[in-house]
């Protein structure tokens, strides 16, 4: 039974006391250094790739609504496929739109594709891209329109709405123009990948993320009129 | 005995058969992390970006680079082609891992560790998962640092060729 055994282990042992060839070991390092260096290249093209297009009545930070001499100014970092941010909306909706309407703010909307894994079609990045194309119409459109994709907001995981939804929304919030072939030719994608970067660089990786002045606050109605009052 | 001391080969062929299932667990997390990040290349590197360790142009290489590598790696891994050279890049990344979320877990950044996709603070009222996370991948580190010890396992490119070697080596 030993000496089997011993047998077994001593051939078993010849086989493999030839590891891996210098060679072998140098190939894979440099295999997986080059797949390194593919995805990087991939994400550089992507980024270069994004045109520079932007929406009129919107800037590569966003779309502001409100006078510009408001004195509170409100940034808000939104993705129209996250609940919280349809949750602040319905929460803080009716206030922003009081502070805007009296002067007291202006807001300017960063709508981020942070979530386009959270669908099979990009939703955050189409619907982004929709509400750039709704600000060429005017910011009171793109507010109005902000506020009907929260209300016709998808479910996480889904396939988002439709382009024939994104395009019937913007013209029930009033957009015009070439608005439809706008929404079908995803034409500000770049701007919404632009917005997206700028935001995370800037240390922002959640939504909604509301600031008042630039500063970060809770995101509560009553944090976002102590700030705003604060402001005056 | 000092021979079978140096065996890439497990002493007993069942355990040669451990070498294979670690190789396959590690292969599978390896396949299955890379493929929820590379569709998204973007929101990997705001994964990273969201540990604020990196300036930004590494933040951009680990990024967008590691899922590409952690998929060659599974792959690798999966056919059983340079094990041990892929089980001690493994072991090494995973230190690397382990070293970010605990340093997040120090500092007390809310964030999601972006393992398998997503990244990024988390919701106002969830909670962390470091401890899981270290736990994983403590697991996980294991696994490969056995793996770089006992390569060899049944089915694997490794086990065909060096028996090919052997043949013409008579």
């Amino acid at each position: 039974m030993m000496s089997k055994k011993t047998g077994r282990n001593t051939r078993s042992v010849v086989t493999a006391r030839r590891g891996p060839s210098l060679t072998a070991i140098i190939g894979i390092v440099v295999v997986l250094l080059f797949a390194g260096v593919v995805g990087f290249g991939v994400y550089r093209t992507q980024h270069q790739s994004n045109s520079g297009a932007v929406p009129v009545n919107a800037t590569a930070s966003g779309v502001l609504v409100g006078q510009a001499s408001a004195p509170a100014s409100i940034d808000i970092y939104l993705d129209f496929q996250c609940p919280v941010c349809r949750a602040y909306e319905q929460q803080s909706g009716a206030t922003i739109d009081g502070f805007i309407a009296s002067g007291a703010a202006k807001v300017l909307y960063h709508p981020l594709a942070f979530l386009d894994q959270s669908s099979t079609t990009k939703y955050s990045t189409r619907a982004s891209s929709a509400s750039g194309c709704a600000a060429q119409s005017g910011a009171e459109v793109f507010a109005k329109y902000v506020k009907l994709l929260y209300a016709n907001q998808p479910p996480e995981g889904g396939d988002g709405l439709p382009e024939s939804q994104l395009i019937s929304l913007g013209q029930q919030a009033g957009a015009g123009g070439d608005f439809a072939k706008c929404v079908t030719d995803n034409t500000f994608a770049g701007w919404t990948a632009a917005l997206t970067d700028a935001a995370s660089k800037a240390g922002i990786n959640a939504t909604p993320t509301v600031e008042v002045n630039g500063k970060q606050i809770d995101n509560t109605d009553e944090a976002l009129r102590q700030a705003v009052q604060a402001a005056k | 005995m000092t021979a079978v001391g140096t065996a890439l080969v497990a002493r007993k062929p069942a355990w040669s058969w451990l070498s294979t299932l670690g190789r396959l667990v590690l292969a599978a997390v390896w396949i299955a992390a890379g493929l929820s990040k590379i569709t998204d290349l973007d929101a990997s590197v705001r994964a990273v970006r969201a540990y604020r360790l990196l300036p930004e142009l590494a933040a951009q290489m680990a990024g967008a680079g590691l899922p590409v590598v952690e998929l060659v790696l599974g792959v690798l891994l999966l056919v059983g082609a340079g094990v041990r050279a892929c089980a001690v890049v493994s072991a090494l990344l995973m230190v690397v891992y382990m070293a970010g979320i605990a340093s997040a877990w120090i500092r007390g950044l809310q964030i999601d560790c972006g393992c398998f996709g997503g990244g990024g603070a988390l919701a106002a009222g969830v909670r962390p998962t470091y401890g899981l996370e270290l736990t994983r991948d403590a697991g996980l580190l294991v696994v490969a640092l056995l793996l770089a010890r006992w390569p060899v396992g049944p089915f694997s490119v490794d086990g065909m060729l060096a028996g090919r070697r052997e043949e013409n080596g008579r």
